[in-house]
């Protein structure tokens, strides 16, 4: 067992990282080690991520202990960039982190400043400047290139600056320079947020805290008003909406929610959110309240506007939009769904469930046809066949008399087939063998009630034949 | 003398309280009343409200001229076996407001079906190709299969007050508690005010009190037979499905018992002529005792013993 990290009293002592747990207790007796978690320290720096979008949505996370930070054409909105970093060190002090950062034109030189110098700003053209005086590993090398810089005498980034190149990429590769040409920013290096960025977005920021369910569904409405004109302007409606709720202590909430079509009404969009808290209303915990909402749309797709007509066919197609809306964020969106058929003998293979939610915005698809010489299907189909056992059955190719299901017996008294399904040989086929072929039969019982039976396998050729009961006719 | 007098004004006290439940003004029923007495016909008239006729003039009669279309109308099946006739009757009264509005608009609306898991597990989901035979557009068919009983109950609340669907669907299964009178009574003023229909499917329920209009005790019955082209109908072959169908609860005090047959091609109901036995094929036997379980293969189910008493309706 090592220490992995220190906190700041133990940094006074004479303590290291990847010293032995035992050399530090006979050092300090009464030091107290907490077992390291790293699944908690990345939820943790996820929380502080998802924390930091209040600044910019372009959020990565730069290995176990740092944050990227992405904040072309934000910093304005906080009164440039030097107000813009104090404010987030200050805010992160208070809530008991301790943080270092820094902002400059490349995610390497920040990375080395915020790491091994003293932080802050550092202008465009002091790269070279600020650069010089660090360790070679400020420039993200791995340990053994360190190594062997160092064996060869070149202890900070300075010396790597005056040394020629040619020689350096033959001894240790192409990484040096790269990350060397990164840290200066003449080579491009992308930070890849963790989030989808949200094509648009609107927020609100509030002096004082809100927690009620009803004042935030109405600043969401309101919030949903100043969305509206952007996506006019487009000429798109959302099909995702996400509301992102910053709380005081620093907890960010993300709720979103879909929609059946595209959707620009600002009071559907709070109903939206309406139900969704209703939902996740055991998980949500307002506490001393949000300080920030903001409205995402994560997608959008073109909105037809259309006029409406006298008899409202509109509005009816708008309200079925809305209820589906709602049924979807309530209960989730497998909770309502419609069927859809295929071009398929299986009973079971000619139709597929799809989500209401994606009926309604996609085109109607081809009606799949089925044979017109085939028999009458039943209302309801078990959702797996269920097997039974037949008596006195008919020969060759005959109906039972009689068949016990479910602990019952029931009389045959008139059938009407058999219609013979051979299976899909495509899908079903095992090692050039097909699976057997169904005979169903529509059967009425002595008491009127009818079912939809099938035998698997033939006659002549399996000598078990299954029975199985697969739908109940009205 | 008094004291009669003090029981028929207890007696209309409680008449005026169950009419105001009824959402009839409370003068309207002693009108309706005396209506009643002089000319039946009129009576059935003071009764507002869009109406599903069966199509059936001797049935609509007794139904005061057909399902509501502003309530809850319940069909309940006594076993889960027997779920293909409560199923098949309330499809079919959803084919027929479907082709209602196909008349009226043109643009096809469509129906909800809020599952009860149990009852699917046991009785199977609608099947997309069955339903387009049996009348119903498959397309314009919405499954919702929500985990809960209040999730059910929700949704058939905002599917009726969306007034988007002609005809919702809410399949449960027996008696729950957290379904009682006060959710009903919730749903049918719910119906009421959006001028939609319910149809409440109780599946392997008994009797129990609700705000439903009517209440029908849907059982399967042999199928009707089907027609040859020179106009006999051919042996033992299944056509079209058969219901029976006994009216449980309505205003009308004498229970009803009838037979219709659902013509999925036409999209509407014939009635059954009584003249056939109505009676099951079991049941005309000719020695009535009780039959002994059939020895095959292992025991039938231990048939019920000794006579069944009559009792009381709850409603």
């Amino acid at each position: 067992m090592r220490l992995t990290a220190l906190d700041e009293a133990a940094e006074t002592l004479n303590l290291r990282k990847h010293m032995g747990v035992a050399e530090a207790r006979a050092i300090y007796p009464t030091l107290d080690v907490i077992e390291d978690d790293p699944a908690a320290n990345r939820r943790f720096l996820e929380a502080i991520a998802d924390w930091c979008d209040r600044y910019t949505p372009l959020v990565a996370l730069d290995g176990v202990d740092g944050l990227f930070l992405d904040i072309t054409g934000c910093a304005h909105l906080f009164g440039g960039e030097t107000p813009l970093l104090k404010d987030i060190l200050a805010r992160l002090f208070q809530m008991g982190i301790d943080a270092r950062g820094a902002i400059s034109s490349s995610p390497g030189l920040s990375w080395a400043i915020s790491r091994f110098g003293q932080g802050g700003i550092i202008e465009h053209g002091e790269a070279e400047q600020a650069l010089a005086p660090l360790p070679v590993a400020a420039l993200r090398l791995e340990d053994e290139t360190i190594g062997g810089l160092d064996k060869m005498g070149l202890k900070y980034v300075g010396d790597l600056l005056t040394a020629p190149r040619a020689p350096l990429a033959r001894r240790f590769g192409g990484a040096v320079l790269l990350r060397l040409d990164q840290a200066l920013g003449t080579d491009e290096e992308p930070v890849s947020p963790r989030l989808p960025v949200a094509s648009l977005s609107v927020e609100r920021r509030l002096i004082e805290p809100i927690g009620a369910e009803d004042d935030i569904l109405a600043l969401t409405g309101q919030v949903a008003v100043s969305l509206k004109p952007s996506l006019e302007a487009r000429g798109v409606g959302g099909r995702i909406f996400e509301l992102v709720l910053f709380r005081v202590d620093g907890k960010v909430f993300r709720i979103s929610a879909g929609t059946a079509q595209p959707l620009r009404e600002p009071k559907r969009i709070a109903a939206l959110f309406a139900e969704r808290l209703q939902a996740i209303h055991d998980d949500f915990d307002a506490g001393y309240g949000f300080e920030i909402l903001r409205l995402n749309v994560l997608l959008h797709e073109d909105f037809v506007t259309s006029q409406g007509d006298f008899e409202h066919r509109q509005r009816k197609d708008a309200s079925l939009a809305a209820f589906v809306d709602r049924v979807s964020a309530r209960l989730g969106e497998d909770c309502l769904q419609t069927f859809q058929l295929r071009e398929s003998h299986i009973p079971e293979r000619a139709y597929t469930t799809v989500p209401a939610i994606e009926h309604l915005s996609a085109p109607k698809t081809r009606e799949g046809h089925l044979p017109p010489a085939r028999s009458e299907r039943p209302i309801r189909l078990l959702r797996k066949a269920e097997p039974m056992d037949a008596f006195a059955i008919e020969i060759p190719d005959g109906a039972p008399a009689s068949f016990h299901w479910r602990r019952m017996q029931h009389r045959v008294l008139k059938s009407e087939g058999p219609e013979r399904l051979a299976m899909e040989w495509w899908l079903d086929g095992v090692d050039g063998k097909d699976a057997g072929d169904r005979d169903y039969f529509r059967i009425e019982d002595d008491k009127g009630r009818r079912f939809w039976i099938y035998r698997q396998g033939h006659y002549e050729r399996d000598t078990t034949q299954s029975w199985f009961m697969h739908g109940v006719i009205a | 003398m008094a004291q009669s007098a003090v029981t028929r004004e207890r007696l209309f006290a409680l008449r005026e309280t169950i009419a105001k439940l009824e959402g009839k003004p409370a003068p309207a029923l002693a009108a309706a009343q005396s209506e009643a007495l002089a000319d039946k016909g009129l009576a059935a008239k003071n009764d507002s409200g869009p109406r599903l006729p069966l199509g059936i003039p001797a049935l609509d009669e007794a139904i005061d001229g057909g399902l509501p279309l502003d309530g809850i109308t319940e069909a309940r099946t006594d076993l889960l076996r027997e779920a293909g006739a409560g199923s098949g009757f309330v499809l079919a009264l959803a084919a027929m407001l479907q082709r209602q509005v196909e008349e009226s608009h043109s643009a096809p609306l469509p129906i909800l079906w809020i599952a009860d898991m149990v009852s699917t597990m046991e009785a199977g989901v609608p099947y997309a190709v069955g339903l387009r035979d049996f009348g119903l557009k498959p397309d314009q068919f919405f499954y919702a299969s929500p985990r809960k009983l209040e999730d059910a109950l929700w949704l058939a609340e905002s599917a009726v007050e969306s007034g988007v669907f002609p005809a919702t669907v809410l399949e449960i299964r027996g008696n729950p508690k957290p379904f009682g009178l006060t959710e009903s009574r919730r749903l049918s003023l719910r119906a009421k005010a959006s001028k939609r229909p319910l149809f409440l499917l109780r599946q392997a329920g008994e009797e129990e009190a609700s705000s439903a209009y009517f209440r029908f005790l849907a059982a399967p019955a042999p199928a009707q037979a089907r027609p040859l082209p020179d106009g006999t109908m051919l042996g033992g072959s299944i056509g079209n499905p058969v219901f029976h169908l006994t009216l449980e609860k309505s205003r009308n005090p004498a229970p009803l018992s009838f037979l219709l047959e659902w013509n999925p091609h036409d999209r509407r109901f014939f009635a059954v002529s009584q003249s056939a036995n109505p009676r099951l094929p079991d049941e005309r036997a000719t020695h009535s005792g009780t039959p002994l379980s059939a020895p095959s293969n292992r025991p039938d189910r231990k048939k019920e013993m000794g006579a069944l008493l009559a009792f009381a309706r709850t409603s």
